[in-house]
């Protein structure tokens, strides 16, 4: 991808091109199998048949961080594991993406201590928090959704970006990525 | 005779066969899975959502009257609330009402402890489908405490 990648002006082709792209990207989300407390059983749950995640074509648990494109963060961060996770993310290809589930991946929930992560935002930057204690596993795939329209809006051979500004839930254009 | 028995068993592909089976007697059943975004599954009547404000039904007057408790019961001190009083009504005006949905582990305290009647100010609803781009859209102000949050209907 590092040829095409924002190289491009707004025009017509570059932006069919985009919408391809970002189809392919968003209906083979292959997350990484990382459950770390609770919410891993809701996730898997949604796995399974009854709630079927791979109606989003994103049921491929990878093993291997090299294969995924999702990272779903599912349970408690502890500092000791912390380290691991960012490796983790680090060794994923470059399309990627996260989902923080549950109450103690977005802010550590319950466990004001020291030994738990405030937040996994604070070590790798996050798509989608959903919710929850746990979430549901109709919230997980509702969260996925809500990552898939984001991939939607996404430009990847466009020299424009969109940015989600701190305290707006839509994304805004911006002219220069830097 | 243990030893022609297990001969025949293999020959014949016994075991596959009883496998296949079971395989077999679930295949005639109608399939087993939800389809989400247009089919919902009911919760059930003591499921624990989203944390919400109620309005009294038929005139739409303010229910809650800032007693703090829901505060004081909350295990993460995620509530913060205030209101001030108004000369010839009887209960305090509520102001503010911060809640901060991304630590909630939503065990029901705080509803639990509310003591409004006949209408209960604050109520575990029925909205599970919680997802936001940004860990600000997480603390809730009052008026999406009383409308709920805005949530994105997808269907297939």
């Amino acid at each position: 991808m590092g040829l095409i990648e924002q190289r491009f002006d707004d025009n017509i082709i570059t932006t069919n091109l985009d919408k391809i792209l970002n189809w392919a990207r968003r209906s083979s989300l292959w997350p990484l199998g990382f459950g770390l407390a609770c919410c891993a059983i809701e996730m898997m749950a949604a796995s399974a048949s009854r709630f079927d995640i791979s109606r989003f074509g994103a049921e491929v648990f990878r093993a291997s961080p090299r294969q995924a494109d999702l990272m779903i963060v599912a349970g408690t961060v502890t500092k000791k594991m912390a380290p691991v996770l960012r490796r983790l993310y680090d060794q994923m290809p470059e399309p990627k993406w996260v989902i923080s589930m549950g109450s103690c991946s977005n802010a550590g929930g319950p466990f004001p201590t020291y030994s738990v992560l405030q937040g996994v935002d604070k070590i790798v930057p996050v798509d989608v928090y959903i919710s929850g204690c746990p979430p549901r596993p109709e919230a997980l795939l509702y969260g996925l959704m809500r990552l898939q329209d984001k991939i939607r809006k996404e430009n990847t051979v466009l020299r424009k970006a969109r940015v989600i500004k701190s305290g707006q839930s839509e994304p805004v254009l911006v002219e220069d990525r830097g | 005779m243990q030893k022609i028995l297990k001969f025949f068993q293999t020959i014949f592909l016994i075991d596959l066969l009883k496998g296949m089976w079971v395989t077999l007697k679930y295949t005639p059943q109608p399939a087993f899975t939800f389809q989400y975004p247009d089919e919902r599954r009911p919760v059930s009547p003591r499921f624990r959502g989203l944390l919400r404000l109620q309005v009294e039904p038929e005139s739409g007057a303010q229910t809650c009257i800032v007693c703090d408790q829901c505060a004081k019961a909350c295990p993460d001190d995620l509530i913060d609330l205030g209101g001030h009083r108004e000369p010839g009504l009887k209960i305090k005006v509520l102001d503010y009402f911060d809640f901060n949905l991304s630590r909630c582990s939503f065990c029901g305290l705080c509803s639990e402890v509310c003591p409004t009647k006949p209408v209960k100010a604050l109520i575990m609803s029925e909205d599970y489908e919680l997802g936001s781009y940004n860990r600000d859209l997480q603390i809730l102000r009052v008026d999406e405490m009383y409308d709920g949050v805005p949530i994105e209907n997808y269907s297939r």
